[in-house]
């Protein structure tokens, strides 16, 4: 176990630093150069020049780098000169109310893909089958800006039951409006149920055929037991590792979504600085997000490993 | 491999006087199975209507796609717009054909890209093994653990997006889950007497990868690269929704229905449910082929 840990650890730092890296050439794409880009059209030369200096780049491309590596260690994101405030004070601000949308999303949508999930398998090819699968697969379908607005129309316009604006804020302002929060999380949720329910569907499927449910079936135990006691435990493991790898794409829901509902977390200040070109707040995000991803899955591994033993002894 | 074993399946225990003496051939055999899901003939039969509608469409129902007509904004449908008119007075019917054709022609190229790039890398890595190969997936997982849409907004905030542009970068954001796919049935294959038989032979390494392993991965691909339509037909509209799309007066389904729904408290339906429909419909159309492939090609998934 020790052995695995460490090893997924390994690869996970090393993941990271490959992120580093690709952050820094994403920064050294912009047009012109960064002063320019920072300065805008009317910096004179010398004011260039004296940016670059400032800052380092006038230096050799290996030594900026580590240089940035060196900042981000000392977690100095750099300074955003539209909002004229530090990257990593507005994360700070931003980034727990994200947090709260993508976890409760997350949760939201485990919890509602476990019925689907098991409708579906044990009538498989069943009318019921058919309807769940087919809306799951359509809300999977729909463009999340789309889905979200149409949620809007129908709670927020016509049933007047949830406003259609997120809450403003920070988080405890976020959670002491929790109706707000409704159809955002929803948006977000939906979306997922229809990929978490598939994997947990075929992998009740490949379950419910390993000779254990036969085994417990013939010494008696009902199908509803061997259902929820043996199958859906062993199926369920799967879905830690599912969630891992879904984080990118939730990410990027979660971007669309808080644009729709003009919630104040990481996405959405991510949208408004590349409408205002502000790079080192798109940098500091992007890097920010891809090391959560990156811990969340290694987190998911490590769970995974725990729950299932020959994760971690089968693979040497 | 998996068209061998339904070959053998169908051919095994067969009386020979049943009528049915001819052996099915795998082909056949995978048509059939296709053919006995209802789903996977569905979405078949929405993709063939959408790209017939999109490409032939235009050549029956000719509207004025070129220049804005604003006093016929928004009308609603009627007999000379089937469909009513958009905010700028193009003919919604029109447009939806217009606005097809980019939408699939950049999902189908997105996945082409996506499709190559992914699986010459990721066969090369599960060939290679080793260090490399250890540092060419941790190079995927990098990749993959920044969004789609974070890598797309800060390319498109540099870069002014075009159809092309957009194929290249949606395909090069895409290629990473081929990759990876590919790379561990590299794996698994590398390792099979036919691919080390043609080491014995003397045959090169590019031989091996190109003839023997990269074929043998085809029902992998074809399936991924299926689902990677529908999805790069959702991340243009997702693009286009944040204005990143394709610039007016060129049409996609998805930039249509994220200018519709600014007209969507003024009851305009006709702008929004429309490509709305036609988004949906594709990309689910997609997905269930998809799906139906991947039981075609996995003899594990077969009834049993």
């Amino acid at each position: 176990m020790i052995a695995y840990v460490a090893r997924r650890c390994v690869q996970g730092l090393v993941v990271v630093v490959l992120v580093s890296f690709l952050t820094f050439i994403e920064a050294h794409i912009m047009p012109g150069n960064p002063a320019r880009a920072i300065l805008g059209i009317h910096a004179s030369p010398a004011q260039l020049r004296a940016f670059e200096i400032q800052n380092g780049y006038n230096r050799s491309l290996p030594i900026q780098y580590f240089d940035y590596i060196d900042r981000l260690l000392h977690l100095n994101l750099g300074f955003s000169y539209q909002l004229n405030q530090s990257v990593a004070s507005l994360l700070n601000e931003r980034l727990p109310a994200t947090v709260i949308l993508v976890g409760l999303a997350v949760v939201v949508a485990l919890v509602l893909c476990v019925p689907v999930a098991i409708t579906q398998a044990v009538r498989r090819n069943k009318p019921v089958d058919y309807a769940i699968t087919g809306t799951a697969f359509a809300l999977y379908s729909m463009p999340e800006f789309w889905l979200g607005l149409m949620l809007i129309m129908l709670f927020a316009e016509k049933l007047r039951l949830f406003p259609p604006v997120a809450p403003q804020g920070n988080v405890g302002q976020i959670l002491t409006h929790p109706a707000g929060l409704v159809l955002p999380v929803a948006t977000l949720a939906l979306g997922s149920v229809a990929s978490f329910s598939r994997y947990l569907r075929s992998s009740l499927l490949d379950n419910l055929a390993e000779d254990y449910v036969r085994t417990a079936r013939a010494k008696g135990a009902s199908r509803r037991g061997v259902l929820y006691r043996h199958v859906f435990r062993n199926a369920l493991a799967p879905i830690i590792t599912l969630i891992g790898l879904s984080l990118p794409g939730i990410l990027s829901g979660a971007l669309i979504t808080e644009t729709v509902f003009n919630y104040p977390g990481i996405g959405l200040l991510f949208w408004n600085s590349a409408l205002s070109q502000d790079y080192a707040v798109m940098l500091g995000i992007t890097i920010i997000v891809a090391i959560a991803t990156v811990a969340g899955s290694l987190l998911a591994d490590l769970l995974y490993a725990v729950m299932d033993p020959r994760v971690r002894y089968g693979e040497a | 491999m998996a068209d061998a074993v339904i070959g053998a399946g169908v051919q095994a225990d067969r009386p020979a006087d049943d009528g049915h003496a001819r052996p099915i051939s795998p082909l056949r055999a995978a048509a059939y199975t296709m053919a006995a899901n209802k789903g996977a003939m569905a979405g078949l039969a929405v993709i063939v209507i959408m790209v017939i509608f999109s490409f032939a469409g235009p050549f029956f129902y000719h509207s004025n796609q070129i220049t804005t007509d604003l006093p016929a904004a928004l009308h609603p449908p009627s007999a000379a717009h089937p469909l009513g008119t958009d905010n700028e007075g193009y003919d919604e019917l029109g447009r939806l054909m217009l606005g097809g054709q980019t939408s699939l022609e950049v999902g189908v190229a997105a996945a082409v890209v996506a499709t190559f790039i992914g699986v010459g890398y990721g066969a090369v890595s599960g060939f290679v093994g080793g260090l490399v190969d250890g540092l060419m997936m941790r190079a995927v997982d990098a990749l993959l653990a920044i969004p789609t849409l974070f890598l797309l907004i800060y390319l498109f905030s540099v870069y002014q997006a075009s159809p092309v542009l957009l194929i290249l970068i949606i395909g090069l954001v895409a290629w990473l889950v081929p990759a990876r796919l590919v790379r561990a049935e590299t794996l698994s294959l590398r390792t099979r007497e036919y691919v080390q038989a043609v080491q014995v032979m003397g045959g090169s390494r590019m031989r091996m990868i190109t003839r023997h392993i990269i074929p043998n991965t085809i029902g992998t691909i074809t399936v991924n690269a299926t689902f990677q339509v529908a999805d790069a037909i959702l991340v243009l509209a997702g693009l286009s929704y944040l204005g990143l799309g394709i610039p007016p007066p060129a049409a996609n389904w998805g930039g249509m229905l994220s200018t519709g729904i600014n007209y969507v408290y003024a009851g305009d339906w006709w702008v929004i449910y429309p490509p709305g429909i036609a988004i949906v419909a594709t990309v689910m159309a997609f997905n269930a082929v998809g799906d139906a492939l991947r039981d075609v090609f996995d003899s594990r998934l077969r009834p049993r």
